[in-house]
């Protein structure tokens, strides 16, 4: 029935690039493809692209791809990734007012807005109540009108669920996901965001998330840095802290600039009571914008603050 | 002869019944129950505490004389003048079989207490006794020659006790028929030869059941006779006016003594079951007391027209029942109540044998006897009340002996045991209380005055109560509280005036609360909760009789009944807190515990939840976030708490409490809380709750749920109304589309005109055949083309068809607002401040929290953790609660909350597990994971007087840095946060807790050892610098068991030692080497070098440098010291060898050349700040984390050690495990 995995070409790309291989993405050759997915996958190899840290060659380019909506949105997240935000905002705006039913649209706007931390709009853009209302006659009608439907469905679930769980509701998340899996059993990506909510949910789920992150990790088809640092921080959760630390440092191997790995490294060289400057100061340089270094800097003066409150009685 | 005193009614009986000529009593052994066997036949069973008639039973033809209950089985026996002995259930309410055999009126009937027998007397002349479970005859006893009155079974040994018209009263032994009857063990021929020859010597009724004392002294006939549970006594009464005393022993029985008293026949008696005291009725409608040891008369009670003629005694409590001509009567020989008074933390009260004890609430601990008061009033009265006088440490305590009187006494300084007051002041006064510190009134009732005296006893005023005062209270400062039967009256002593009076039924008892603004009036049924000035707060009404109360310290009273504790709220709120196995007196709540007397006068603590009375008074106070507390911490769930609030009008809150997604709904729906109805309409999922949500919503405008009850419930028609009324095109569209997907014309009709979709319509009633239709709709709307198209498709022409005239075509208008691109603002009168708190909305943490010390520093352990998760969100109450509710009336949200309210549906951020974790732990280190370093703060303040924390900031960092992974899931957002826990299998999210680095394993694996190196190799600055991060790491930690919190205290004892120690010498290295003083101050400090508890190994380099610098200073007689201890400790050769050189080197001449501040003979500690020793009984104070001693002038300094906590600084102790 998947129309999408019955014709199978744009399978390879997205296992690709949701695994983290974006490299596999970058180089896919999109010129066999029929001429409805070429589009989706030429947004997803600019995506790639934005990943590997080239949203500027993007947006560069960006010009000679077609006029499709789909482009004006990987423009803006493009933009919005190379930090001109408030640029990209503005401009989502417009155009999720005039395309908001494209799906790309309504992907990568979502993104920009969640990381804008608008978080309401990007959830109603994302069609939050159809998404779900599976009423019958509205699916199948979906069905049959857009072939791609579920796939970008799944997406936009994919990415709802990473934002119930930014906002702190797991009930949600697992509700989203569970929903997710009647219908998409198999999905690559319905297994992923499974093992998000795994990592919040934690007891049981750790280990089930772990041996998600693990499998991808491990096969040679498949690694890339995101599914190791995936891995590494399953193991984490589970106290398995020598395994964690050689998961990362396979990670870092791969990639010396994986931001997450980095981070990840320095939470694990804390709890282990070791030192952290050179992995900090390298994270430092990469990603000065990462929560763990903002968080330590509020937490930093938030720690004066709360301190200054306090003073012996008698001064020595 | 004795007095005759009447008692007055109201003390003594508990239940009087109006009936016929009562013959026969029992007591149910645990039910508040009593049969009465009456002279018309009639069987009535009572409930005596309530005073009501539950059952009869009539089925005897006559007078029913005898009836006992079974102990344990529903059972109960009745013997009546039909001659039958018949045994009933009051289960199933009736006769099970009737005995036949007596040939006369049967007189008393008796089970055995633990066989399966009946003994039954009779005027035949016998006794017998019968098995009830075969319902046979199984003993005859024969030789009382007149009627037998009364036959009673020993309550232990094989021994039957009969009394007879023919003055003889008997003991039988019937020991033989036990063995009989026993179950056969082993038996030869020759005893089943006998058993079964038996048979017929029984019918003489000989060898089971002989006589074995015949009792005579009576001069007539004898009518009841009564064994002693314990002793080997018999009671006995007769015709002749007499009660008289026996006493058995294996081989005889005699007379002891006679009572005399009674001037008309004696009925009954018996042995009072607790007390050494006789019981006696008689026709002279008289029943008395007597001292069972002096044989004297203790107390008399007479009815005015009432003979008696039957008394029985509850098994276990002090209750006892008379029949008479008239009934029953219920009654207590003396008051239970015991007297007490307390005071703050103690208790004063007065024993079952007159002592005055005090009871500690703080520590739950009774004093030995303070005082013996077995001379005041009669020995059988215990006093009445007790009065307590904190200032001089006196007590009034009052009796009613004698008109009432009552004593001052000087309580002894310390409790040495039961002394007697040598010096007390005495008066007669029914009412004596303290008044002032030092005045007392004194109330006579018989010359209705009250007095107030000086503690001399001497009268100083005199005050005429209001007439028919029965009782006085203390009444506040200067005050006193008359009571009249009708009315309260509160009077002021100093200006001889009424302030106030409140018409009140019957006061009893006054409670005043602790901090005295309130007091509650007790009566029998009813609790009247006034102001300190006598202004009526509430009243509340209870069918069971009301025992005493005690206020809670927040203001909730507390009291108890029969047979419950219950609260009541200032508002007249109350409800049940316990139920109650025996009567209690409340004499003190605090916190869970409810202190009370019990009926023995002893001291006992129940546990009560106070969860139900707390929370509402915290909805009362409108003490929004102790109630969130409570909702959060406390399993408060159930249908009277939710009915409770939705009484009360707060739906928003009933609902945090429930579960039941039905009940969920309709209180959301109630409360207009969409959000909820909606989840739980989703989880039930029934057509019926999708309407009620679609109607109700649609009453808010809150048209995106309108719009998702309508695709629940597939109502595509009215979900297309709504599109077009909200200008939604696109989903028209839609509709319009799956009404064409669907086949249903009629709806696609109806979208077509929605969206003023000619085409449409003329195309689809051309696919329905519809031509006609299909081409006037094309021609109104002037669609020429297809007119055309039609025609020649039908071969006709224009001319043809005639159509009517047509107006201009119907457009549908065109939305001026996208009102579908956004709710409508609804009001946000839902969005409590509860629904905040619970979705955790209301911030971790905010900046205003009272710091330091703020009342809490003296409780521990549980109260310990509310008051910190309370204090966590101390500050942001005062801004939330305006917010929560100011906002309530608030049209326009949006500006300010549209983060609440603008996707209403689903969304809105919850609350992180790091949020949790503070909220699970008392522990600092969780708290600082959390994030949340203000909360860990003051828990460190608390527990350790922690005020330093710039040295923690590392820690703090580490820790909160060590609990968060970052997961990288969609490009281009921010990673996932996830938490670390440190337990792992965990899933609750109330037990959750996370990860804290550097456990207690690592610190002492590593750390430890790393300082000791340092100590061995010497490296000073760097192991001081270890142990200090030793003691930080364990300051802000967490361990897994009570075990570990052990172990970790050891640790930072250990390292504080070190500290201390290596701290010491380092000043010494730093000092010159030039000038006396500081060669003074070295040989000090390296002599101090020695003093703090070491590892022996350690110790010894410690030894060995202070031993070296004292010899080569000349100062043998220390460096001898040194030695001798190295010496002592023993240890590696090397070192031996030296230290003995040294002592036969100093042994020569063992003296001081300077003379240092080092006492080698005394204990002490060094004070850790200024290196000086701090000997034993010199002040001292310590730091409250690591321990270290100071000089009582470093009070409130910093800690050198530990370089974080306030020396000397009130603390509970540090918490590393919460169990």
């Amino acid at each position: 029935m998947d129309p999408f995995s019955a014709e199978g070409e744009l399978l390879n790309i997205h296992n690709a690039f949701h695994q983290g291989q974006y490299l596999t993405v970058i180089d896919f050759d999109i010129s066999s493809l029929s001429t409805e997915n070429k589009i989706p996958a030429r947004v997803l190899q600019l995506r790639a692209q934005i990943a590997v840290g080239q949203a500027k060659e993007v947006l560069a380019n960006i010009g000679k791809e077609g006029n499709a909506p789909d482009f004006a949105a990987v423009k803006v997240f493009a933009q919005y990734v190379s930090g001109s935000t408030s640029n990209a905002i503005s401009e989502i705006a417009t155009l999720v007012e005039a395309e908001s039913e494209n799906t790309t649209v309504q992907l990568l706007g979502g993104t920009v807005l969640q990381a804008a931390e608008k978080t309401e709009e990007a959830l109603s853009l994302l069609g939050k109540h159809q998404g779900s209302l599976e009423a019958y006659e509205i699916r199948s009608f979906l069905h049959t009108t857009r072939p791609d439907a579920d796939k970008a469905l799944l997406h936009r679930i994919a990415l709802i669920v990473q934002i119930h769980l930014q906002q702190n509701r797991t009930d949600l998340a697992l509700k989203e996901v569970q929903a997710a899996r009647k219908w998409a059993q198999d999905s690559l990506l319905v297994n992923i965001a499974e093992s998000w909510v795994g990592l919040r949910m934690g007891g049981e789920r750790y280990q089930q998330a772990f041996y998600v992150f693990e499998e991808l990790a491990q096969a040679p088809s498949t690694s890339a840095t995101k599914s190791l640092v995936g891995q590494a921080v399953a193991e984490l959760h589970l106290g398995r802290f020598p395994e964690a630390e050689a998961a990362l440092q396979q990670a870092i191997q791969k990639d010396p600039s994986d931001i997450e790995a980095i981070a990840n490294s320095v939470v694990l060289k804390v709890i282990s009571g070791k030192d952290t400057s050179e992995h900090t100061s390298n994270l430092e340089a990469i990603a000065p914008e990462h929560p763990l270094l903002v968080d330590l800097q509020e937490k930093s003066s938030f720690f004066d603050q709360a301190a200054g409150k306090y003073s012996a009685k008698v001064a020595s | 002869m004795p007095k005759v005193i009447v008692l007055r009614k109201a003390n003594i009986t508990k239940f009087e019944s109006k009936s016929s000529r009562a013959k026969g009593i029992a007591f149910h052994p645990k039910r508040p129950w009593i049969l009465v066997s009456l002279h018309s036949s009639t069987i009535q069973l009572w409930d005596y505490r309530m005073g009501t008639l539950i059952d009869r039973f009539e089925e005897h033809d006559g007078p029913v004389r005898g009836i006992d209950f079974h102990k344990t089985q529903p059972l109960f026996v009745s013997g009546g003048d039909d001659y039958k002995i018949k045994v009933w259930s009051y289960q199933s309410r009736r006769c099970l079989f009737t005995l036949n055999g007596h040939l006369d009126y049967v007189r008393t009937v008796f089970f055995h207490h633990e066989l399966p027998w009946i003994l039954s007397s009779s005027d035949d002349q016998t006794i017998r006794i019968w098995n009830w479970q075969n319902r046979s005859l199984i003993c005859t006893m024969t030789g009382h020659n007149h009627y037998t009155m009364c036959a009673q079974f020993h309550p232990k040994d094989d021994l039957i006790v009969s009394a007879s018209l023919d003055q003889s009263v008997r003991v039988w032994d019937i020991s033989g028929l036990r063995k009989k009857h026993s179950a056969p063990t082993s038996m030869t021929f020759e005893d089943q030869m006998a058993r079964a020859n038996s048979n017929q010597a029984d019918m003489f009724g000989n060898t089971d059941a002989v006589v074995k004392f015949v009792l005579e002294g009576h001069d007539r006939g004898v009518n009841w006779v009564a064994f002693h549970p314990t002793l080997p006594l018999i009671v006995s009464s007769g015709d002749d006016r007499l009660v008289k005393l026996w006493r058995m022993s294996e081989t005889k029985a005699w007379e002891v003594d006679t009572c005399r008293g009674h001037f008309q026949n004696s009925s009954a008696c018996l042995f009072h079951p607790h007390q050494d005291l006789i019981l006696s009725v008689g026709e002279d409608k008289t029943i008395r007391v007597w001292d069972l040891n002096k044989r004297t008369s203790v107390q008399t009670f007479k009815r005015e027209n009432d003979r008696f003629w039957v008394i029985a005694a509850h098994p276990e409590i002090n209750l006892f029942a008379a029949g008479h001509d008239n009934g029953v009567m219920v009654f207590k020989l003396e008051r239970e109540r015991p007297a007490s008074a307390n005071y703050q933390n103690q208790l004063f009260y007065i024993t079952k044998d007159k002592f005055i004890r005090s009871y500690d609430f703080s520590k739950n601990v009774e004093s030995p006897a303070i005082l013996s008061l077995r001379k005041f009033g009669s020995p059988w009265t215990p006093p009445r009340t007790l009065s307590y006088n904190p200032a001089e440490r006196a007590v009034l305590v009052t009796s009613p002996v004698d008109g009432g009187s009552y004593q001052l006494i000087h309580l002894p300084r310390d409790a040495s045991g039961a002394i007697e007051p040598t010096d007390f002041k005495k008066g007669q006064g029914n009412s004596a209380i303290f008044v002032a510190r030092n005045r007392f009134a004194v109330f006579s009732h018989s010359s209705q005055q009250v007095d107030i005296k000086d503690l001399t006893n001497s009268t100083t005023k005199t005050i005429k109560p209001p007439s028919g005062t029965a009782d006085i209270f203390f009444g506040g400062t200067g005050c006193i509280l008359l009571v009249t039967a009708t009315s309260v009256v509160l009077y002021d002593i100093q200006q001889k005036k009424q302030l106030a009076e409140l018409a009140v039924a019957g006061v009893k008892y006054v409670v005043w609360s602790s901090d005295g603004l309130y007091a509650a009036l007790l009566s029998k049924h009813n609790v009247t909760i006034v102001t300190k000035s006598l202004e009526q707060v509430s009243t509340l009404h209870e069918t069971i009789r009301i025992k005493s109360a005690a206020w809670d310290d927040a203001g909730v009273l507390l009291y108890s009944t029969l047979n419950h504790i219950k609260y009541t709220l200032l508002n007249g709120d109350n409800g049940i807190v316990r139920t109650l196995d025996q009567t209690v007196y409340l004499v003190r709540v605090k916190a869970r515990s409810v202190y009370c007397l019990d009926r023995a006068s002893k001291p006992r603590v129940l546990d009560v939840d106070p969860t139900e009375y707390r929370f509402k008074l915290a909805l009362v106070k409108r003490n929004y976030e102790e109630m969130l507390q409570i909702i959060k911490t406390s399993s408060l769930v159930g249908q009277s708490i939710i009915s409770y609030l939705q009484k009360k009008g707060y739906p928003e809150i009933a609902l945090q409490f429930v579960q039941d997604p039905q009940t969920r709904f309709e209180l959301a729906i109630e409360c207009g809380n969409l959000d909820v109805a909606v989840e739980m309409a989703k989880q039930l999922d029934r057509p019926k709750l999708w309407t009620r949500l679609g109607t109700e919503a649609l009453a808010h405008g809150n048209h995106t749920i309108v719009e998702m009850t309508y695709q629940k419930l597939r109502q595509f028609d009215k979900l297309s109304f709504l599109y077009l009324t909200t200008g939604d095109g696109e989903k028209l569209a839609r509709m319009a589309k799956i009404a064409e997907h669907r086949g249903d014309f009629q709806s696609r009709f109806q979208n077509a005109l929605y969206m003023g979709d000619v085409e449409g319509r003329v195309q689809m009633l051309q696919e329905l055949d519809l031509y006609p239709l299909a081409y006037a709709t094309a021609k109104a709307a002037g669609l020429e083309d297809e007119c055309r198209t039609m025609l020649e498709a039908s071969g006709l022409t224009e001319d043809q068809i005639s159509l009517p005239t047509m107006g201009k075509p119907l457009n549908p208008p065109k939305p001026i607002v996208d009102t579908h691109k956004a709710n409508w603002p609804v009001k946000a009168a839902s969005h409590s401040f509860f629904e905040k708190a619970l979705l955790g909305e209301v911030g971790a943490v905010d900046d205003d929290i009272p710091q330091t010390s703020n009342g809490f520093d003296h409780l521990e352990g549980v109260q310990d953790d509310e008051a910190v998760t309370r204090d966590g969100q101390l500050g942001e109450e005062e801004d939330e609660e305006a917010a929560g509710w100011d906002m309530g009336d608030d049209i326009n949200v949006e500006v300010e909350s549209d983060f609440v309210n603008v996707d209403s549906a689903d969304a809105g951020a919850g609350s992180s597990e790091a949020d949790l974790w503070a909220r699970n732990s008392p522990i600092a280190a969780d708290h600082a994971a959390a994030g949340s370093f203000e909360t860990a703060m003051q828990l460190l303040n608390r527990q350790v007087g922690a005020v330093n924390f710039a040295p923690l900031k590392p820690r703090f960092l580490e820790i909160f840095q060590a609990s968060k992974t970052y997961l990288p899931a969609t490009p281009g957002l921010p990673p996932l946060v996830n938490y670390v826990r440190r337990n792992v299998e965990e899933i609750d999210s109330r037990k959750l807790l996370p990860i804290i680095p550097r456990d207690l394993e690592s610190i002492a694996t590593a750390d430890l050892q790393e300082g000791y190196s340092a100590m061995r190799s010497n490296k000073l600055d760097d192991g001081l610098k270890t142990f200090k991060r030793i003691l930080h790491s364990l300051l802000v930690n967490a361990v897994s068991s009570q075990q570990d919190v052990g172990e970790a205290k050891k640790i930072i004892t250990t390292a504080a030692e070190y500290a201390t120690a290596m701290a010491l010498e380092l000043e010494r290295r730093a000092l010159p080497t030039e000038g006396e003083d500081n060669v003074k101050r070295s040989l000090e400090l390296s002599a101090y070098f020695t003093i703090p508890k070491l590892e022996v190994a350690h110790r010894q380099l410690a030894l060995m440098a202070a031993m070296k610098l004292a010899f080569t200073n000349k100062n043998y007689s220390s460096a001898l010291s040194f030695a001798n201890r190295m010496l002592a400790n023993g240890g590696s050769a090397k070192l031996l060898d030296q230290a003995k050189k040294i002592k036969s080197q100093c042994e020569r001449s063992p003296q001081d050349k300077i003379d240092i501040e080092f006492d080698q003979f005394a204990e002490f500690d060094v004070c850790a700040a200024s290196h000086t020793p701090i000997y034993g009984g010199s002040p001292s104070v310590a730091c409250p984390f690591d321990g270290a001693k100071y000089h009582s002038g470093f009070k409130g300094q910093v800690c050198k050690v530990c370089e974080v906590c306030e020396i000397g600084a009130p603390a509970s102790g540090i918490r590393l495990f919460a169990a």
